[in-house]
């Protein structure tokens, strides 16, 4: 961990405004993002945003830094606030479920063909069928292809370990490929 | 699927990681004054915590005068030590209600303890005439079998006894008690609440069901 980083940690468990203030600067944006990819709505992922923050100021003392970094243990934060308020305080929302194991069924050669094979066509199926996804598992595949997050890290942020978290990515992969071939029929 | 073959996937599914690309493209920016705002709600935040203490510490006051100030005096010792005679057994028979009190002081006099024997010989010779005070020296000590003499001069004694905040039985801790019969009272004023709370309840349904009816 850089010095400057330990002097952050410092301040903020003096509860220093100015160290605070730094926080907001270094992470502010990339905790903003990460809200609005669970939350959409622009209100909602602005309190959700303030709550985390809040957070983050009040359990400094809580953050360990052998377990992870600052930035991980920030973004377990964010995670588990956007699950908790899109859980008790939107509006319910109903997601694509795989009941019938129907996704599973898909052979692997076509998930990678669906995913591999360059398509600005498929691209835009693709976002239409992330709006599909449920919350956690929409973080979860943004959290290893956009923010190239390992699948110890990811483990970390959703409380899980590191295999669980593959099996999901695995099945959510294949989901999203089902959804975009209920897209294309 | 093993992890190698996981973090094999980041690199091939070129579609999705594109789509994921453009979502991010597109998402709202954060608003400029937002961490000025969150700075402004941590401001108050501590603010409320300072302001939450002061009215803690004035309660604990007010609540350490009340304890003072409520707290039952402790019964002096032997303030009155002559006229307790009557008092000694009213203390011991932790007597529950203030009336009760006065018939057992009103009672105790005719009763012959060899207490009050005692005291009536103490006062003897300063209110007997010569003549009594000769008669008094052959006769031996006084038994429980003659009280009517010493009775008549203890009598007046007690009438004379001044009150002092101590025999009032109420600022006595045992006297905190109810009675049997005002717990009895009590019961019986709570069935009764009960019983109109019960009328009261059933005509309020049946008021409902007329409303419901007629609609």
């Amino acid at each position: 961990m850089m010095e400057s980083d330990l002097n952050l940690i410092q301040g903020l468990r003096q509860q220093c405004p100015k160290a605070q203030q730094q926080l907001l600067e270094r992470y502010g944006n990339d905790v903003f993002a990460q809200v609005a990819r669970l939350v959409p709505v622009l209100e909602n992922a602005e309190e959700v945003y303030q709550d985390v923050f809040v957070k983050v100021f009040m359990n400094i003392d809580k953050y360990d830094e052998a377990k992870s970094s600052l930035k991980t243990w920030i973004s377990r934060i964010v995670y588990h606030e956007s699950i908790s308020f899109l859980r008790h305080k939107s509006m319910p929302t109903i997601y694509y479920e795989d009941r019938e194991g129907e996704a599973e069924k898909l052979s692997e050669t076509e998930v990678e063909a669906t995913f591999g094979q360059p398509n600005p066509d498929t691209v835009q199926l693709i976002r239409a069928a992330l709006k599909h996804l449920p919350p956690d598992e929409r973080a979860i595949i943004t959290m290893f292809y956009y923010e190239e997050l390992s699948l110890k890290e990811i483990a970390f942020v959703t409380e899980s370990i590191p295999t669980t978290v593959a099996s999901k990515l695995s099945r959510t992969r294949k989901k999203l490929c089902k959804i975009i071939k209920m897209l294309q029929s | 699927m093993t992890e190698e073959k996981i973090n094999a996937l980041r690199q091939t599914d070129t579609n999705l990681r594109e789509a994921l690309r453009m979502d991010e493209a597109e998402r709202p920016q954060m608003p400029a004054d937002l961490n000025e705002r969150l700075m402004q709600r941590m401001a108050s935040k501590k603010k409320k915590q300072r302001h939450v203490i002061w009215p803690w510490i004035a309660a604990a006051c007010v609540a350490g005068v009340m304890m003072i100030w409520l707290t039952p005096p402790k019964p002096a010792k032997d303030v009155v030590a002559e006229n307790t005679v009557t008092e000694k057994p009213i203390i011991n028979s932790k007597v529950e209600k203030p009336e009760t009190v006065k018939v057992e002081t009103e009672a105790t006099p005719p009763a012959p303890t060899p207490v009050k024997v005692k005291k009536a010989k103490v006062r003897k010779p300063v209110v007997q005439s010569e003549e009594k005070l000769l008669a008094q020296e052959t006769i031996e000590t006084p038994t429980i079998d003659e009280p009517t003499d010493n009775m008549a001069q203890a009598t007046p004694k007690e009438k004379m006894r001044t009150l002092t905040e101590h025999d009032i039985p109420i600022t006595r801790p045992e006297n905190y008690k109810y009675t049997p019969e005002e717990l009895a009272l009590m019961k019986k004023q709570a069935n009764e609440a009960y019983l109109k709370w019960v009328e009261l309840e059933l005509e309020i349904a049946k008021h409902n069901l007329e409303q419901t009816a007629q609609q």
